[in-house]
């Protein structure tokens, strides 16, 4: 390449297969490897001596005497050499390759220093592709290329989001990776300053496995194969010559039978192929050994001596999957399974339906004991976590972190959408982040206001396997977490992306030791229980998991593989032949799992977890928790590329930092509810809650006074359910400035009139209250002009789900975030306003901030906006801003007017409502395209009835101003 | 997987076999094919699963589930839907030497741990399978594709059964100086004279045989080796042997009256009707034809529905056909769940011929043959039977056999077949070479390993597993073939 005088001088990345390669004399061949990354080096510099601006290393010289040298490994060596050698701001690296295909690649050549990527194979391979008529005729090679360049590049953002980086700048050369199985030789020498922590193969493997793959290219002997097709790796889909994958045929085979027909003997088989695939390369797990009773001076005790099954399986969790991603009918099914034993399992983020509260005619609750509060706070109501056992904060999940999730439009019945308050049929976006969390004081106010909401669940933060975690963790022990989850990078991979399912996450084993260790060293192991899941499925994974400091054990696919899952991994399309994971009615019919099917197979891993504790000489599980020396990992390692391994940093023993420290869960954490506001209301509306009278009153607040209203809301949807009371059953009036979260989850029959301000998180989660808020008269008597100042601060009414809110003067940045359903309005807002709202209206008689409606999917936001500068600041990518001019549309606004200048005595509000038809037309409609379609739709199938469902919602809320007369 | 809901909107459709009826007049092939765009539409039913069982090719808990030379199945059947039928060639000949036989006669596990017959009709794999290598043979797509150059070494392969020819055509595309030796006049073993030609045309046996040769296996027929040829000047003359000589030594019934005239063994019994098909003299001391017989089978395995038909074919007057067992369920049994291949009533082609030319079902159930009945003139007259109850364990698993007192019965009969199964091998080669044989009389050698305990000698197929289906035996070939390379070689590129 020679652009704009810039010179380019091409580096071979290939070394001499030799005597070496052909007879399998490693050191011959690791030699040559080393040699030619020692020369790539060299010629780099030479380069810049010679003149060069680029390099472009190339393995397009590779051919029988030549193989290939890794390109990542070319790529960081280089970098790391000019960067040692302060010659990298000199040089620019091209590189030219025949290796790079998937996204992940593309990241991590970037991420090591490549400033461009040519991955010619993979263009070659898709025109070759075209010639075969695999594509449409219309396609031109041309075509191919801007589609896999446009898919990579987006597939690269993706991953950049994920990280949270948002420039290719910063991520270049960031190296934001954690290398699993890597010496540090080879770390050092190619990708310095990488965190590799239990160490692996180096050159030699490395050098064995590019010889490997030479061979396959240039065979010792040619045979007329019928094909030169490349066979399929199986790397998405099992294959027999492919990949090893932690489930096989045999497993789902065996451990359908076993759970069908309780036969302990075909789960023997099950776990003993499991165990065997872990042990030959799928797992850490599988590298360690479970020391004998002998070699801890301990002696085996009877089996009958040893805690019974049934306590054992108290501490199984199974996974967070959603109703919608499953079917209502397996759901139900492990819930069910769940509560007969006493374990929990969990909604996931989609809500629940309130009916499942309630006890069936056979006793059977079909309610989840875990609640997911994920980013999308989908369905969380203040019923919704009034109704839990466990609150669980979904920081990221193990398979896919730093993601959120998306249900595809087609799995969004009518029903999972009245649950996640949305619309039928238009899809849904969880987003990566928390709008409530940036940082971990947020997150010790979320664990606050998850407290108040029910007081007498556990909070639980569900954090991922990375590097790291442990101090995340000691973190949010000291966020006042009663329970943290480790989650690793192998469960839940049905409908995760390719580019997450491979290479994204971290195995448990490293994180749960990692989180443990930390967590003992800092004393704050006593304070929390730890849970584990990620690919959990037999006994011995349970007994490690709790050598490694865990108490809790989680399991997902294993359980639905028991319910006739057979690991489709078309979770996404809606079309689960079994009826698991689809909505499809006539595919629903199709599902024959039992709780009984679950319940025998957990009972069968706690059988074995109790055979494992009897043979070593342990009674009850607690015993072992935290036992890491009772693995041994010597004997274990046999595959040729583990031989490098060093398990140390995993089994080192938890050093406690004086001898009272337990390193296991024995105490509870200090919430402070006690001084909570809340406590003098509900004794105070005492009478309003228990016969719905009405009652009036005034109290001060000041800013010390957090999650004001969610303790009282919590008592009346324990008596009301989601309904709450009557509407205006209980007004309060607060004077004062309000603390974090004032109003969250305020439950329908309560209305909230703040005069004063508030801080952040004001009606969060807002399902059915009335917030009101303005400043004092005198204020504004003495000048203070409301709608030029901030009254409430960030993140209001993140997500909300119905109820109102009416705001004089400006609300700060991330104004209804995730709105499913509350109608607010705000003289202002700050930026990204209304960002992934699905339902409800937001009217904002001000200006906004940037960024507003980015990624909304559903719902009304009316702005006023008589200077015509809205349009710069809306993020158009989802929706479309129009007139209001439709007169259903303009009479509900008007409304909206009304009611704020009744509530709050805005005179912004009461200037658009004296001309209102001509400030009308200053007004800005903006409606998400699919919303609006689908919309039309409804209106279309439903012969101009105007009973779209969020329109029946809105008609439910009867005016506060005819109730008060 | 170009279509998510094929197997929402299309219903299972196999091939058509022809009307019963006229069928039985001929001895032509009883399927036929479906048009191209019908086999598309079967190709989409296909899920792409994430684990597709019916690659598996495994044995868990006794049962094989999924095709054992772990055909590429989803990706053929999706190239089939996207209607690019050369790729599927190539992609199912990466797996499978002979798909034109396995397509014909394979009894399909396949289709048996196809995820969509956990509740629904499985794909159609097996007709696929077949429409794409006729469809390879009728394009000239399938052409000789000899070595590309010769090892120097040489090998003899003893059997031109499924597994012989399968490892043959390996061990010739790597390299090897091939040799095949068959005792009988042509080649193909059970693929020649154990399967009537209505269900496999011997065109199609000759086609492959002469493929091969073209790309220089050599063949020897009459070749009895142990009898007409020495095993010992053979092993001289090649660097390393497969034995692939099936296991054909066809269970006797020891009970009073065997002796008589018109009781046969199955298989010299198929092998002579295939032959006068063929238009081979026959007729001579040993004339075998159920012509306006009564007809006896005893057994009711695939070998006794091959009887029935060809019985059925030579014009036979009455038919009947004896199984100990009790009838099999018409769905599977708790205990015998998918993916395992289902123990269940199936119609075979003999059996839907015989209801059509006789009005009923042949299959008599938990029926023991006690004793056959002189006519007087030392020919068979009749079958002594009792009829026995069992002790079911579970799926097929039965146990302490019960006659009912009073329950016997004479079923006449001019003509009676025994394919009640194969003890194993037969031991003349097992006695000159000295190989170590296993409790059920087959040749020792560790699947996998295929190695005897002789040096350089090999075995593969019926003669190692007992008698099994023939894609264990494609398997078995190609699977000695690898080793048997590796040992000749030291490193093998075979599959």
């Amino acid at each position: 390449m020679a652009h704009r005088g810039w010179r380019t001088k091409t580096i071979d990345i290939v070394f001499e297969r030799g005597e070496g390669g052909m007879n399998g004399d490693k050191h011959v061949a690791t030699d040559a490897l080393r040699r030619s990354l020692d020369r790539v080096c060299a010629e780099a510099m030479q380069a810049i001596d010679e003149g060069y601006s680029l390099i472009l290393l190339s393995d397009r010289k590779m051919d029988r005497d030549h193989v290939a040298i890794p390109t990542l490994m070319a790529v960081g060596i280089v970098h790391h050499h000019l960067i040692r050698n302060s010659a990298r701001t000199r040089l620019g690296i091209l590189v030219e390759t025949a290796e790079a295909r998937e996204v992940h690649h593309h990241c991590l050549l970037i991420g090591y220093g490549a400033d461009a990527v040519n991955p010619y194979l993979a263009f070659e391979s898709l025109w070759d592709l075209r010639r075969r008529s695999t594509f449409p005729r219309s396609y031109s090679d041309g075509d191919l290329t801007t589609n896999y360049i446009g898919a990579v590049g987006k597939g690269i953002l993706k991953v950049m989001s994920k990280m949270g980086v948002s420039t290719l700048q910063s991520y270049k050369g960031a190296q934001i990776f954690e290398a699993v199985g890597l010496n540090s030789e080879a770390v050092e020498l190619c990708f310095t300053g990488t965190a590799s922590r239990i160490e692996g193969i180096g050159l030699a493997s490395i050098t064995q496995e590019a010889l490997r793959r030479h061979r396959i290219g240039f065979p010792r002997r040619h045979l007329p194969a019928h094909s030169m097709e490349l066979p399929n790796p199986g790397h998405y889909q099992w294959r027999k010559h492919g990949e090893v994958h932690a489930i096989k045929p045999e497993s789902i085979a065996n451990l359908q039978f076993a759970a069908r027909h309780n036969s302990r003997e075909t789960f023997d088989r099950f776990a003993q192929l499991c165990d065997d695939e872990s042990r030959q390369r799928c797992t850490l797990r599988g590298l360690f050994r479970i020391r004998s009773a002998e070699e801890n001076d301990r002696t085996p005790v009877p089996l009958d001596e040893v805690e019974p099954s049934r306590d054992i399986v108290k501490r199984f969790c199974t996974g967070a999957m959603s109703l919608g991603a499953l079917s209502p009918e397996a759901h139900e099914t492990l819930a069910i399974a769940m509560n007969r034993i006493g374990g929990k399992s969990n909604t996931g983020e989609g809500g629940e339906d309130e009916r499942r509260y309630q006890r069936d005619a056979n006793g059977d609750l079909r309610r989840s004991a875990i609640k997911q509060v994920a980013s999308a706070r989908f369905g969380v109501t203040i019923n919704y976590l009034t109704n839990a056992s466990q609150i669980q904060i979904k920081m990221a999940q193990g398979a896919k972190p730093g993601e959120g999730g998306q249900l595809p439009g087609h799995k969004v019945d009518p029903y999972i959408a009245s649950l996640r308050h949305s619309t039928p049929y238009v899809t849904l976006i969880s987003p990566p982040p928390h709008h409530d969390i940036y940082s971990i004081e947020d997150l010790a106010q979320l664990i606050h206001d998850l407290k108040n909401a029910n007081p007498e669940a556990d909070v639980s933060v569900k954090l991922v396997a990375e590097m790291g975690v442990g101090v995340v963790a000691a973190g949010v022990a000291k966020a006042k977490a009663d329970h943290i989850l480790i989650s690793g990078h192998d469960g839940g991979t049905g409908a995760s992306p390719l580019t997450s399912i491979k290479h994204a996450g971290g195995p448990w084993e490293l994180g749960l030791a990692e989180t443990h260790q930390t967590l003992v060293l800092n004393d704050l192991r006593s304070r929390v229980r730890v849970e584990v899941d990620g690919g959990m499925r037999t006994g011995r994974d349970v007994v490690i998991g709790a050598l490694l400091g865990a108490e809790e054990f989680g399991f997902s696919t294993m359980p639905l593989i028991t319910l006739g899952c057979i690991m489709m991994r078309k979770c996404h399309l809606n079309t689960c032949p079994v009826g698991v994971a689809t909505q499809d009615p006539v595919l629903r019919e199709k599902f024959t799992g039992q709780p009984e099917h679950v319940i025998n197979y957990l009972f069968m891993v706690a059988e074995q977890v109790r055979e494992f504790m009897a043979e070593r000489g342990f009674r009850k599980l607690k015993e072992i928790v935290g036992r890491t020396d009772l693995l041994d990992t010597d004997q274990a390692i046999e595959h040729w590329k583990a031989r490098g391994l060093n398990l140390e940093p995993i089994l080192m023993t938890a050093e406690k930092p004086h001898p009272g420290v337990n390193v296991t869960c024995s105490m509870r954490q200090e919430h402070g509810l006690e001084e909570a506001l809340d406590k003098d209301l509900i004794e105070t509306v005492k009478s309003a809650l228990e016969d719905k009278t009405q009652i009036r009153l005034q109290m001060p607040i000041r800013n010390t006074n957090r999650t004001v209203g969610t303790m009282l809301s919590h008592e009346i949807a324990k008596r009301y359910g989601d309904t709450g009371l009557p509407p205006d059953t209980i007004w309060v009036r607060f004077d004062g400035s309000a603390g974090q979260s004032f109003a969250s989850w305020l439950a329908g029959g309560v209305t909230f009139e703040l005069v004063g301000d508030a801080n952040d998180y004001i009606a969060k989660g807002l399902c059915g209250g009335t917030v009101i808020v303005y400043p004092p008269s005198a204020s504004v008597e003495a000048g203070f002009v409301p709608e030029d100042n901030i009254v409430i601060g960030n993140v209001a009414l993140y997500g909300a789900t119905s109820g109102r809110t009416f705001f004089r003067g400006i609300a700060g940045e991330r104004f209804a975030v995730r709105n499913s359903g509350a109608i607010a309005v705000v003289e202002g807002v700050g930026d990204h306003g209304c960002e992934y709202m699905t339902n409800g209206r937001v009217v904002v008689l001000g200006p906004t901030g940037r960024n507003f409606a980015a990624g909304m999917s559903g719902g009304v936001a009316y702005v006023y906006d008589p200077h015509r500068t809205f349009e710069m600041n809306c993020n158009k990518e989802m929706v479309s801003i129009e007139p209001v001019s439709d007169s259903t549309d303009v009479d509900e606004l008007r409304q909206y007017v009304c009611w704020h200048e009744e509530y709050t005595g805005s005179t912004v509000a009461r200037n658009i409502r004296e001309s209102f038809e001509r400030e009308v037309r200053k007004f800005c409609k903006v409606i998400p395209h699919e919303y609006k379609r689908v919309l039309a739709e409804q209106k279309a199938a439903q012969d101009g009835v105007a009973s779209a469902p969020d329109r029946q919602r809105e008609q439910s809320h009867v005016p506060l101003g005819q109730l008060r007369s | 997987m170009g279509k998510p809901t094929g197997f929402m909107e299309y219903t299972r459709e196999a091939a058509p076999p022809r009307d019963p009826v006229t069928r039985v007049r001929d001895w032509e092939e009883i399927y036929g094919s479906l048009p191209p765009e019908r086999l598309q539409q079967q190709g989409s039913r296909c899920m792409d699963c994430g684990v597709p069982l019916c690659h598996a090719g495994a044995e868990a808990n006794g049962h094989t589930y999924g095709c054992p030379i772990h055909n590429l199945i989803p990706e053929w059947n999706d190239l089939v839907y996207q209607d690019r039928w050369r790729e599927a060639l190539e992609r199912l000949l990466k797996t499978n030497n002979f798909p034109e036989f396995t397509g014909r006669i394979c009894p399909a596990p396949c289709e048996g741990s196809c995820v969509l017959a956990i509740n629904e009709p499985a794909v159609t794999i097996k007709k696929i399978e077949q429409s794409i290598i006729d469809r390879g043979f009728k394009e000239g797509w399938i052409v000789p594709r000899p070595p590309l150059h010769r090892t120097g070494k040489s090998v003899a392969v003893i059997g031109s059964g499924p597994a012989g020819l399968a490892a043959a055509d390996q061990l010739n595309t790597a390299g090897h100086c091939v040799t095949v030796f068959e005792r009988d006049d042509r080649i193909g073993g059970l693929l020649m004279y154990g399967t009537p030609s209505m269900k496999l045309d011997k065109g199609i046996v000759d086609r492959r045989v002469d493929l091969l040769r073209s790309e220089g296996v050599r063949f020897v027929t009459n070749a009895h080796v142990g009898v007409n040829m020495d095993i010992q000047e053979i092993r001289q003359d090649h660097d390393a042997i497969l034995l692939a000589c099936g296991a054909l030594n066809g269970i006797d019934m020891k009970i009073p009256g065997r002796d008589l005239k018109g009781i046969h063994m199955a298989m010299p019994y198929l092998t002579m009707a295939i032959k006068r098909g063929l238009g081979d003299d026959v007729d001579g001391p040993d004339y075998v034809n159920a012509k306006d017989k009564h007809v006896v089978v005893i057994g009711a395995g695939d070998t006794g529905t091959d009887c029935i038909g060809t019985a059925i074919r030579e014009g036979c007057k009455s038919l009947v056909n004896f199984a100990r067992k009790p009838m099999p369920p018409e769905e599977r049994e708790p205990g015998n769940p998918w993916p395992q291949q289902p123990h269940v009533y199936i119609v075979d082609y003999g059996h839907a011929e015989s209801q059509a030319i006789f009005g009923r079902d042949p299959r008599q159930y938990q029926v023991l043959t006690k004793a056959f009945v002189d006519d007087g003139h030392g020919h068979v007259k009749a079958v002594r039977t009792v009829t026995v109850e069992w002790e079911k364990l579970g799926p097929r698993k039965f146990v302490n056999a019960r006659e009912v007192p009073g329950s016997e019965f004479d079923w006449p009969a001019d003509l009676v077949l025994l394919a009640v199964g194969f003890h194993g091998p037969e031991q003349t080669l097992v006695g000159e070479l000295d190989l170590e044989t296993d409790d059920l009389t087959n040749v020792k050698a560790e699947f996998g390993a295929y190695k005897t305990n002789v040096e350089g000698v090999y075995t593969a197929g019926d003669m190692r597993r007992g008698a099994s289906l023939i894609v264990w035996a494609i398997a078995e070939g190609r699977g000695a073939a690898r080793e048997i390379d590796c040992y000749l070689m030291g490193h093998t590129e075979l599959p």
